[in-house]
């Protein structure tokens, strides 16, 4: 199993390149809310969840796609977190 | 018969005092208040010197006091501006020195976030969140002392200015179409016909409110006495999330662009039970696949479904009522035929009418046709032209820059642009804006912008740049530059650096090259 930090750099490290940077953020912070600034749209949230079912090996389902598990780097690490120890 | 948009919510506080009007943020605020809200706000207003005709902007995210403002402002004699809560401080900036808004409603995180050269232009901020800071940053609570029984006396006719939207300019900044409340009346009155709007409706509100398709929400929810339910900028993301919020809150007319209508298809898990409660679903903005439209129809089956066509500077000007017997033959779906007290042509480059099946731009007249951009005269006599098919007196009339076709069922067809606007997620933007935004980096030699197109969501845009010197710019340095510049939706998803652009033989740009070139092969 992957290392828990490991999980959280690369999630972070994808959402600073795919998401924030191209939308002119240069930073983000683990806390930071991606959803309420326009960070990620809605084409970005399926981007992202193709990125965390091939890179984790997990499966995210529709009713899975939420706020509250997707609006941080630190959220989409709980749900990445969750989903691996089953 | 109400001739200037707050009448409307005049009339329905009296009938429902105690009825929600607005539901946003899992708050809501009863006519009666939103009466006496906006009494208040329009005297404050006047108290810091706002006149008729006076811009007032709008700046933070959707909630109930957004439609408190609005209503506020018309109140006070005042035009309201809406600005993007998710526009870059650049943008910001122009919109707020271009039209001369002196007074802005936004909350205390957006306040921050403005230019200081910008902050410094304002008298005064009201903040509809967050604690006041001197005499020009004032709290929300603040209107409590104002009266709230009933509005400053202030004249006006039908054909003053209500708002202001800014859109995509071409020339690089965006342009401000001039509404009054005729233009938007001439609307709403029309869909308050049509649609049979009632005060047991509930009504979405999934359009930004800087994005015209939010006007019928707005002003049909207070025409009926219905209640209106506002969908976060958050909330619009999750598919799910937005499925269980239509069957939650009961939705009974939802506007809002096809993709997002193909998102809730694709990821919503919608079921006719989810979609019970709606009689009519509108869209527009965009053009909506018939395959996805036609999985919508299965599985709403209870409900009407509409497509609205229209630019900003006519809000809606044709319809096409989707007739469900003809959705599997159909390969195109029209734009419809015009809707009442609303004219349209087409015309060829000639300046004649085209004839039945030929293509001719679509030209509009009648009362919802806007002034023009606000400031920009020229702007404005290159778009809203004298109507030459009249002789007798002086009338204007708006191209639209749509190509269209009068099809066998006497529908008008949707048929392309004549110049470079396109449109992605419902949002009109002109792809020189961006290259403007891109040639203004100083690094830049020369830039294409090209529209990839999108199945789901329209297009998705594509830059070409070439830098004065080799290896010196990188894709992300120029989104960031792009970021400061343009809202988000403007800026390129993919950006090719070239050594140089292929030209055609007169030396233009040759887009038709670039466009056929895959994205990333240099």
């Amino acid at each position: 199993m992957i290392e828990q930090a490991a999980i959280k750099d690369q999630i972070r490290a994808y959402v600073l390149e795919e998401f924030a940077q191209p939308k002119g953020k240069a930073t983000i912070t683990d806390e930071e809310n991606l959803t309420k600034e326009g960070i990620i749209d809605s084409m970005g949230i399926f981007r992202l969840v193709a990125f965390l079912e091939e890179t984790f090996k997990v499966r995210v389902g529709d009713e899975e796609i939420t706020h509250d598990n997707l609006e941080s780097v630190d959220a989409i690490e709980r749900l990445v977190l969750s989903k691996s120890k089953k | 018969m109400a001739y200037i948009l707050q009448q409307l919510l005049t009339k329905s506080a009296k009938a429902y005092p105690d009825k929600p009007a607005v539901w946003a943020r899992g708050k809501s605020i009863t006519y009666g208040e939103l009466d006496q809200r906006s009494n208040q706000l329009a005297h404050f207003l006047r108290e810091r010197g706002i006149q008729k005709g006076d811009r007032v902007g709008l700046f933070f995210p959707k909630c109930v006091e957004s439609i408190v403002s609005m209503l506020g402002v018309l109140k006070a004699g005042g035009v309201y501006v809406p600005l993007d809560p998710q526009a870059p401080a650049d943008r910001v900036g122009y919109i707020i020195a271009n039209c001369g808004i002196r007074i802005l409603i936004t909350n205390s995180e957006k306040r921050s976030a403005l230019a200081p050269e910008t902050a410094d232009t304002l008298e005064c901020c009201l903040l509809t969140e967050g604690e006041g800071k001197g005499s020009d940053q004032l709290a929300w609570a603040e209107l409590d002392k104002y009266p709230s029984s009933h509005p400053p006396a202030v004249t006006l006719v039908e054909s003053d200015l209500a708002y202001i939207l800014y859109t995509s300019g071409s020339t690089g900044r965006p342009k401000g179409v001039m509404l009054t409340h005729q233009n938007a009346l001439t609307f709403v009155e029309w869909c308050a016909e049509e649609f049979q709007v009632r005060s047991e409706d509930r009504l979405s509100n999934h359009a930004p409110l800087h994005f015209d398709l939010s006007v019928f929400d707005v002003y049909n929810t207070l025409e009926a006495g219905a209640t209106l339910y506002m969908i976060t900028e958050e909330l619009a993301l999750f598919p799910t999330s937005l499925a269980n919020f239509i069957e939650a809150q009961q939705i009974t007319i939802w506007y809002s662009v096809p993709s997002a209508l193909m998102l809730l298809l694709l990821h919503g898990r919608l079921t006719a039970e989810k979609l019970k409660s709606l009689r009519i679903i509108l869209f527009a903005g965009e053009v909506f696949p018939m395959k996805y439209l036609r999985q919508l129809a299965e599985i709403s089956t209870t409900s009407e479904l509409y497509n609205l066509y229209g630019p900003t500077e006519t809000n809606v000007c044709t319809y096409y009522k989707v007739e469900r017997e003809r959705l599997a033959s159909l390969d195109k779906l029209p734009i419809g035929i015009a809707c009442a007290n609303t004219e349209c042509f087409s015309v060829t480059p000639e300046g004649r009418l085209a004839a039945k099946g030929e293509a001719g731009e679509l030209y509009v007249r009648g009362p919802s046709v806007t002034y023009g951009y606000w400031a920009d005269p020229e702007k404005t006599k290159k778009m809203v032209v004298p109507n030459h098919f009249q002789e007798n007196f002086e009338e204007k009339m708006y191209r639209t820059g749509d190509i269209v076709t009068v099809g066998e069922d006497g529908n008008y067809y949707f048929q392309g642009r004549r110049d470079s606007q396109i449109k992605s997620r419902g949002y009109r933007i002109e792809l020189g804006e961006i290259e403007s935004a891109l040639l203004s980096h100083p690094e830049v030699r020369e830039a294409a912008v090209l529209a990839i197109p999108d199945e789901v969501i329209g297009n998705r845009i594509r830059a070409v740049v070439v830098p004065h010197v080799a290896g010196s710019l990188t894709t992300v340095v120029l989104q960031q530059y792009c970021a400061s510049r343009v809202p988000k939706y403007m800026i390129p998803e993919l950006i090719d650096l070239y050594s140089e652009l292929p030209k055609t033989s007169t030396g233009k740009i040759d887009r038709v090259k670039l466009a056929a070139e895959p994205a990333g092969v240099r």
